[in-house]
C-alpha cells in the first residue's frame, strides 16, 4: 500500500470506498437492460470504469497483482462463445438462431423477456473486460522512453 | 430546420479542428466532435413534438413515442466510434514514442 506508483492516500481510500458502488451500479444497469435505458454496453462501460479507477489510483503493478491478466485476456476472447452457445440453443429449441426460447414472463418484471437479460449479461461482461484491457494495453506503452531522433 | 443547421455548424467546428490544428490529440478530439454532430443529426431526425422516450413503462403504454430506430443506430455508431478512438490513441502513442512530439509538422522523417 505504501508503494510509490499510483496516486496519494486520499485518492486510494476514496477509490476503495466507492469501488463497490460503481460495480453495483454497473450490475444494476446490466440486469435492468430489458426494462430501462441502458443494457449490456452501457453497464459494461461502467464496470470497465470501476476497473480503471483501480488502475489509475493504485498503479499498474498493484493491478497486475490483484487481477490475473492472463486469465482476463483469455476470458475476454472466449466470452463471445457464450453468446454463440445461447444462439445455437435457440436453433435447437426453435429452429432459428437466437430465438427467444425461455418463457417470456409478464411485462415490467425483472425476470421476464426470455433470453434477453442473459444476452445483456454476456455483452456486459465482454464490454467491461475488453474496454479495461484496451486502456491497460495503452498504459503498458512507456511514453518517457521514446527513441531519439 | 434551425436545429439541423446548428448540427451542421457543430460538424463544421470539428472539420475546422481536423484541418487546422497541429496537435494530434486535438485532431482526435475534433474527429469525436464530428462524430457527435452526426449522431445528434440522426437523433434530431427522429424527434417528434410532444412524444416521449420509446421505452415501455407502466402508464405510458399508449403514449406517442419518438422513433427508436435512429437511436439504436446511434448506439451502434457510438460503439464503433469508441473502437476507432482507441485505435487512433494507440497509433498516436506509438508516434509519440518514435518522434517525442505530437506536432504533425515535426513528424516528417521516415524511418525503417
Amino acid at each position: 500500500m505504501k508503494s510509490k506508483d499510483g496516486m496519494t492516500l486520499i485518492v486510494k481510500t476514496m477509490t476503495r470506498l466507492i469501488l463497490w458502488m460503481i460495480f453495483l451500479y454497473g450490475a444494476y444497469i446490466i440486469l435492468h437492460g430489458h426494462l430501462t435505458p441502458g443494457g449490456g454496453f452501457g453497464g459494461g462501460v461502467v464496470l470497465a470504469l470501476a476497473f480503471l479507477s483501480i488502475l489509475l489510483a493504485y498503479g499498474r503493478s498493484f493491478t497486475l497483482k490483484w487481477l490475473n491478466m492472463h486469465f482476463l485476456e483469455e476470458f475476454e476472447a472466449s466470452s463471445i462463445l457464450l453468446f454463440l452457445i445461447v444462439g445455437i440453443l435457440g436453433i435447437l429449441a426453435g429452429g432459428v438462431f437466437l430465438i427467444n426460447f425461455i418463457d417470456h414472463g409478464s411485462v415490467f418484471h425483472l425476470l421476464s423477456a426470455g433470453t434477453i437479460p442473459l444476452l445483456n449479461i454476456i455483452i456486459g461482461i465482454k464490454v467491461g473486460v475488453s474496454l479495461f484491457l484496451v486502456v491497460y494495453a495503452l498504459s503498458e506503452l512507456k511514453l518517457e522512453k521514446g527513441e531519439d531522433l | 430546420m434551425t436545429v439541423y443547421l446548428l448540427c451542421f455548424v457543430l460538424f463544421l467546428v470539428g472539420l475546422y479542428g481536423v484541418l487546422t490544428k497541429r496537435d494530434l490529440v486535438k485532431i482526435i478530439l475534433s474527429l469525436s466532435i464530428m462524430a457527435y454532430a452526426a449522431n445528434l443529426f440522426l437523433i434530431l431526425f427522429a424527434y417528434k413534438d410532444g412524444a416521449i422516450y420509446p421505452i415501455l413503462s407502466k402508464g405510458t403504454e399508449s403514449a406517442v413515442m419518438v422513433d427508436p430506430l435512429p437511436q439504436a443506430l446511434v448506439l451502434t455508431s457510438i460503439v464503433i466510434e469508441l473502437g476507432t478512438t482507441a485505435l487512433l490513441v494507440a497509433i498516436v502513442v506509438r508516434l509519440f514514442q518514435k518522434y517525442k512530439t505530437f506536432d504533425i509538422t515535426k513528424i516528417r522523417r521516415l524511418s525503417g
